[in-house]
């Protein structure tokens, strides 16, 4: 049960008590800004914003941030050092002398700039959605997009997918683990046995795995899961004017940002150190 | 007249295969269950108990299919008696409900507020209300307190309650609870059968109960059901019942009926009198204790000779677990400092409630987990030192789900895989598979898929395509689980089977009847570590071993030691000795 960890965290933060509306408005502000951003001091205050929003308004331990951060650190680090080797001015791509043997002197303030703000930009991302994932509770969000007329089956279907998904999980690893004790696939060679492993796993999985949803769904069905379009809920939504006003104004600057963005981005490389 | 709580009129149920007759699952079945009377039904695996209790329920045949004719009438808290059909979806679900058996199954939310809440938001109650029915199903499982706990966290017990409180949050007249302990320990057993002895306090509820653990229900329920032959038989009184049909249903049916029970209708069937068919081990005390049961102390039973016994124990170990400890990455001290030997000739059963190490330490012997530290040696070898494709074939693991273990298209290709595997000589191969299947009773099916077996036969098959290649060491997991006792029997004899060929047979299990009646030496464990290593007489003697694993020794060795001054593990040595003191001509046995 410990893959469960992402899920929500109880805590009276102003995270917390924002909608969960005006806290999705947050994170596709971030997003955005960040995915269309090409400035590295946007980059950098985008990450302070959300480092923060998570170190300070979310109520949420840092340390609870990295343990979960760490497992996509070592992609971010990846870009942030390894693709500036890559960027426009060093060695031409196709050569054989590319990333590996450019020396580290050779690297452009532009290059380096340009590995930086990839780390940036996936931080901010990571650091907004956690901040999102953790202090949100699930009942909120359906609630919450069920409120502005989504189907609630639609929005439930995550919540349900998180409390299902260890089973799911350990399902599949029971049967690899019988698939070695019977030793699957032993006269084969290994290409043809790691095949014949899959095709085993997949049909075994979705044998059970429609049985099993067969009776969850039999279960959802005797609880009037969908027998109205509606629901009550019992626990009240969260809900704050600054919340509200933080939401709409993250979003406002973020299209803001983007409309003046689409007009620079031609031939200019802000991110550039070396001015 | 006694108001029902429902009436099945004349019903019947079937499905349609393609391009066959129709297959009849209900026939012409009638029958009336009294209102706020609790009601055990009972059946052979694949008989129809759960068809029955969906069919009340109303999921067959409109959400899964199949066609019936006949009524069910519910008595609806307001309307009445009424046609099941004439109440709408949510009215229906309101008025009768079911319980399922895997508790994972059923809940869908992440905590158990949220939980038990879902169904009355689906239906719209407004949230005060729901609030107040949420204390009032929470208090009724026992579970005040509970509301902001994750589901996550919670054990099977608790998760069953859970699922069992979100069932009364509804308030149904009905609730049928379909094998409600079979994927539990035997402490969450005990919870769950105490939440419904509270539920039956605290609540204006009828329930109606699928269970096999008889031991602890049947003098619980008020009436009986029996599924046999696509009827219906009872209701019953469960004395009247076991009177009429105990030893039908245990002999005929291989179903398990109470111990107590069983020694009364044994006794009555060797001509002793008795006044009443006995239900519990308190009534058997009660009537032949008052009669003078006991005599002189008899030395204590045995599950083998003391010579077999003396030979087994000379054995040389097969497996040496020594200082093992294991730790997972996320969990450290999953077993913590392990010796034990398994030996040749063996029934060793290994017991402790979920999470105490089991399976872990069945891992670390069938090489699927690497010890943290110490060794385990197969053979003298350590495990670490064999390809895991040899040490297999040594040692071979048995699952608690067989489903899991199928990787073949058919029983035949099942059965020759191992061999195969082993390059045994394809005649040689095609010889061994028809007489294992003939011993497992399978060789009608050897050409079906795996998958389409009924649970027996999939157990059986799950045994045998791990034995047939004739390993040294068998560890089988939860052997008897979801089968009835002629199957449980007929799988355990199979093992001794084995054990005297010279095999060394290990078993997880939580059914101390099985223990009792099969175990040669029994390991006891808790939080990793081995807290007991004996034989099944000395655990079940041992309160302080009972208590810290949450074990209970079967009804019979408590009532056999108030009856005889000494316990018995199994009912067939105390009958005898029964039998000899009251079995004289003309001896009646009555209650004080």
């Amino acid at each position: 049960m410990d893959d469960l960890e992402l899920s929500y965290k109880e805590a009276n933060s102003p995270f917390h008590r924002m909608d969960p509306f005006s806290k999705t408005l947050y994170v596709l502000a971030v997003s955005t800004t960040a995915i269309f951003n090409s400035s590295l001091y946007v980059g950098i205050g985008l990450f302070v914003l959300t480092f923060s929003c998570a170190a300070f308004f979310s109520g949420v331990s840092l340390h609870a941030y990295w343990k979960l951060g760490k497992v996509i650190l070592p992609f971010i680090l990846i870009l942030t050092f390894v693709f500036p080797f890559f960027y426009a001015n060093q060695l031409s791509v196709g050569s054989e002398d590319i990333a590996i043997r450019t020396p580290i002197k050779d690297l452009t303030w532009a290059a380096v700039g340009f590995g930086a703000l990839l780390g940036l930009r996936f931080l901010a991302i990571g650091l907004s959605g956690l901040t999102y994932a953790f202090t949100t509770h699930p009942s909120d969000l359906v609630q919450g997009f069920a409120r502005r007329g989504l189907d609630y089956r639609i929005v439930h279907a995550p919540v349900l997918g998180l409390v299902l998904f260890p089973s799911f999980l350990q399902l599949a690893r029971d049967i690899s683990t019988t698939q070695r004790v019977r030793d699957l696939g032993a006269d084969l060679h290994p290409i043809a046995r790691k095949w014949a492993s899959l095709k085993h796993l997949a049909f075994s999985m979705l044998l059970m795995g429609l049985r099993r949803g067969q009776t969850q769904a039999m279960a959802l069905d005797i609880r009037g899961y969908g027998a109205h379009k509606t629901r009550t809920f019992l626990r009240p939504i969260p809900s704050s004017m600054a919340g509200r006003v933080f939401g709409w104004t993250c979003f406002a600057l973020a299209v803001g940002y983007l409309v003046l963005q689409l007009g620079n981005l031609a031939g200019h490389m802000p991110w550039d150190f070396g001015g | 007249m006694p108001e029902p709580a429902f009436v099945v009129e004349d019903y019947s149920f079937w499905f349609k295969i393609p391009g066959a007759e129709r297959r009849l699952a209900l026939d012409s079945v009638s029958f009336s269950v009294e209102k706020g009377s609790f009601v055990l039904i009972l059946g052979e695996s694949g008989s129809g108990k759960s068809t029955l209790a969906l069919n009340l329920v109303g999921i067959y045949p409109d959400y899964f299919g199949g066609f019936n004719e006949g009524r069910v009438l519910i008595n609806h808290r307001t309307k009445g008696l009424v046609n099941r059909r004439e109440l709408d979806r949510g009215e229906r679900f309101q008025t009768v409900n079911m319980l399922f058996q895997n508790p994972e199954d059923q809940v869908v939310t992440l905590t158990v507020e949220e939980e038990v809440a879902f169904a009355l938001e689906n239906y719209l109650v407004p949230p005060a209300e729901i609030r107040e029915r949420v204390e009032r199903a929470l208090d009724r499982v026992g579970l005040q307190g509970f509301k902001e706990r994750s589901t996550l966290k919670l054990s099977g017990g608790e998760k069953q309650r859970v699922a069992l409180a979100a069932m009364l949050a509804m308030e149904p007249s009905v609730l049928i609870l379909d094998e409600p302990t079979s994927n539990l320990d035997p402490a969450g057993t005990e919870e769950v059968l105490d939440a419904i002895r509270l539920v039956r306090e605290r609540a204006d509820i009828t329930l109606v109960i699928v269970e096999h653990e008889v031991d602890r229900v049947f003098h619980q329920v008020d009436e009986v059901l029996l599924v046999e032959g696509l009827t219906v038989h009872g209701p019953e009184s469960p004395r009247e019942f076991l009177a009429k049909r105990g030893m039908q249903v245990r002999d005929d049916m291989g179903l398990w009926i109470p111990q107590a029970a069983e020694v009364s209708l044994e006794l009555a069937k060797r001509g002793v009198s008795l006044t009443r068919t006995h239900l519990t081990g308190e009534e058997l005390v009660e009537d032949l204790g008052a009669a003078g049961a006991r005599e002189p102390a008899a030395p204590p039973p045995e599950t083998t000779t003391p010579e077999a016994r003396h030979l087994v124990e000379a054995a040389e170990p097969v497996i040496t677990v020594r200082g093992v400890n294991f730790s997972y990455p996320t969990k450290s001290d999953v077993l913590s400092d392990i010796d034990l030997d398994i030996r040749k000739g063996e029934l060793l059963a290994i017991v402790g409630q979920n999470g105490s190490g089991k399976s872990t330490l069945a891992s670390c012997l069938t090489g699927l987990f690497e010890p943290t530290s110490g060794t385990v040696n197969v053979d003298g070898k350590p495990t670490v030192d064999y390809k895991f494709a040899d040490l297999a074939r040594r040692v071979a693991y048995i699952f608690q789900v067989p489903e899991k273990q199928f990787i073949r298209k058919s029983v035949y290709e099942e059965m020759a895989h191992g061999l195969k595997a082993l390059k045994v000589p394809a005649d040689e191969v095609e010889r061994r598979v028809e007489e294992v299947l003939r011993t497992v009773h399978l060789d009608q099916r050897k050409d079906s898929s795996p998958f389409l077996l009924s649970h027996g036969q999939k157990r059986r098959l799950s045994v045998a395509c791990m034995v047939i290649s004739e390993p040294e060491v068998v560890i089988l997991d939860e052997p008897t689980f979801g089968q009835d006792w002629r199957q449980a029997g007929r799988l355990m004899d199979y093992m001794r089977r084995l054990a005297d060929a010279g095999a060394a047979v290990t078993f997880i299990t939580h059914d101390m009847r099985l223990v009792a009646e099969y175990a040669d030496r029994c390991v006891a464990m808790k939080d990793g570590r081995i807290i007991f290593e004996g034989r099944p007489h000395e655990l079940f003697s041992s309160p302080r071993v009972l208590t810290a694993a949450k074990l209970k020794a079967p009804p019979v060795f408590e009532f056999s030691r108030e009856l005889l001054g000494e316990s018995t593990l199994g009912t067939a040595k105390l009958i005898d000795q029964l039998e000899a003191r009251f079995g004289r001509p003309g001896a009646v046995v009555q209650g004080s």
